[in-house]
């Protein structure tokens, strides 16, 4: 999957890039390239190194090892330039001051501004254009703070849990606006825990999990290994146990006893060919995983094909 | 920058109790102090009449609350908000921001100056040369920049509910030990020759040499130099420490 580029044609360059906090490693030798265009979604549990590495990636902190390029140049030079736009999950806005005079300051601070007006339209904040910033709900906030990170033509945007405080509808608003962004060209990273935001917008998703990248692919593929979905249930008498470790799509298999367990990553097609092998198995139950097990599981399917 | 700049002086201009903490509180004062004092009576070891005196230490007093004020809570509060962060996101350089807050808090400290000089010179008729007035103005405008690197180190050196006690006992503690909000004659010998070394003494000093119509003392101005080369690198030094932790 990974094509061998020069350093000028990556949008972002990771390598072997490490940043620990005392005795925690919050990136733990970290490697990634992203390339201008992509849509990208950096997925992980809370404490998964996810706002380390995007601070690495803005120069807002310094790794302690490694290197971090962003366009061939260090992240400052990055933004000095207006090639990166920004909103961070941690960052504050200006107070007592209005949504539009903060976009203002915005336009006037990157080198290559849009229009007003059209930064606010855009972000939908169109409406809430005197308001003033501290009055703002959760998800009013988040807008605003969208459109500061899309006040110019940057090329890079990097968000940092953009739908956090967002109900359902406002999410998949947001979701639209997002899109448009990737639709111009630019390359869209974005942090999230939610793996339906990863699948909704990004064309590649990078799992992340202990300051480590667990899986790099598509969210087809992401969601295949994190969308398994625990299948288990008891058989009585003798059976075949050759014939149920070739059930289809499992991904992990343990017999205890009568009791079998299994994670399938098509649990509708695992449970099907259950039946087709003949036994009847009692108190079968079908459960989905939580991200959080999810990421074990795919954290164990990665080791488990290294070893 | 020059945006920053404007949009932290309009809101700084809306802010109500900071102008009238800034702008109309030392005039208050100036009136509360000075208002029963004649115009004959001259100040303990000066050649200065009362309300002559205490014109100079309440713009000096108005001043510092503008630029100590201005600078010591915003950077704490924004600082712990993330706004910091996200302007540093921008293109403005590292040192815009602080640059930013001390202009805007300087542009306050000018009216909260020559509102005092014009209570003081309507109401208990204090006469100065045009030279005198001038040279006040811009004494104690330049020298409020010492204090607003003060605020700039507060800022970054303290966060969250702790900024305000600890600018506040910084704040008194410099009004009243340089003598803005009373001669330091009255003060016990012990502590008046301790006080000759605290940078407001020495700021309100400049003035009052302004007003006898003879050159500041030598030590007067050292003693703000230094001190606004401590309170610099301190900021510097914070600021630094703040952008690594960040």
């Amino acid at each position: 999957m990974t094509m061998t580029t020069g350093a000028a044609s990556r949008a972002v360059g990771f390598e072997q890039v490490t940043k620990a906090y005392g005795d925690v490693r919050a990136v733990d030798g970290l490697s990634l390239e992203l390339h201008p265009g992509e849509t990208v979604a950096l997925l992980g549990p809370n404490g998964a190194g996810k706002s380390t590495t995007l601070d690495l990636l803005l120069g807002l902190k310094q790794p302690d090892s490694g290197s971090v390029k962003v366009f061939g140049t260090s992240p400052r030079q990055a933004i000095v330039a207006g090639r990166v736009g920004a909103m961070l999950q941690s960052g504050g806005l200006m107070e007592d001051v209005s949504v539009v005079e903060l976009v203002r300051l915005a336009c006037a601070l990157h080198p290559k501004p849009f229009k007003v007006d059209d930064v606010m339209a855009r972000a939908g904040v169109s409406q809430i254009a005197d308001r003033k910033v501290n009055k703002l709900s959760g998800g009013q906030a988040q807008r605003v703070r969208f459109a500061l990170a899309t006040a110019g033509d940057s090329d890079l945007i990097v968000l940092d849990e953009p739908t956090t405080g967002m109900d359902v509808s406002a999410r998949q608003a947001f979701w639209a606006t997002m899109r448009e962004q990737a639709d111009q060209g630019r390359t869209v990273l974005f942090a999230t825990h939610y793996l339906e935001e990863a699948d909704a917008i990004a064309d590649r998703v990078l799992v992340l999990h202990r300051g480590r990248l667990l899986a790099d692919g598509t969210a087809a593929e992401i969601k295949a290994k994190a969308g398994a979905r625990r299948v288990s249930f008891d058989l009585e008498g003798a059976f075949d146990e050759a014939a149920l470790r070739r059930l289809p799509f499992l991904t992990s298999i343990d017999i205890s006893g009568q009791t079998v367990r299994v994670q399938s990553s098509d649990a509708d097609a695992t449970v099907h060919a259950l039946y087709g092998l003949g036994v009847y198995p009692r108190n079968l139950e079908v459960a989905g995983l939580g991200l959080e097990q999810a990421f074990v599981a795919i954290t164990e399917a990665e080791e488990a094909k290294q070893s | 920058m020059n945006s920053l700049i404007k949009l932290e002086l309009a809101r700084a201009l809306r802010n109500r109790k900071f102008l009238f903490f800034s702008v109309i509180y030392p005039s208050a004062l100036f009136l509360l102090i000075a208002g029963k004092a004649d115009s004959t009576t001259k100040v303990d070891g000066s050649g200065l009449t009362l309300p002559t005196y205490m014109m100079v230490s309440m713009a000096s007093f108005g001043a510092l609350t503008a630029v100590l004020m201005g600078n010591s809570e915003r950077i704490a509060k924004e600082r712990e908000s993330g706004w910091v962060r996200q302007l540093r996101l921008t293109m403005l350089p590292g040192r815009g921001y602080v640059l930013a807050k001390t202009a805007s808090s300087a542009v306050v400290s000018l009216p909260s100056i020559v509102v005092v000089f014009a209570v003081a010179a309507a109401v208990k008729h204090v006469r100065l040369d045009a030279w005198q007035w001038l040279a006040l103005t811009g004494a104690i405008w330049a020298g409020s920049l010492v204090f607003a690197a003060l605020g700039v180190a507060l800022g970054y050196l303290a966060s969250g509910d702790a900024v305000r006690p600890i600018t506040m006992i910084v704040y008194f503690g410099l009004s009243i030990l340089g003598g803005l909000w009373m001669p330091t004659t009255a003060f016990p010998d012990w502590l008046q020759s301790a006080t000759k070394w605290v940078p407001t003494h020495a700021y309100a000093a400049l003035g009052q040499a302004i007003e006898e119509s003879r050159a500041p003392h030598a030590q007067d101005i050292a003693i703000l130099v230094v001190f606004f080369v401590l309170f610099t690198g301190g900021a510097a030094w914070l600021y630094r420490k703040d952008t690594l932790k960040a």
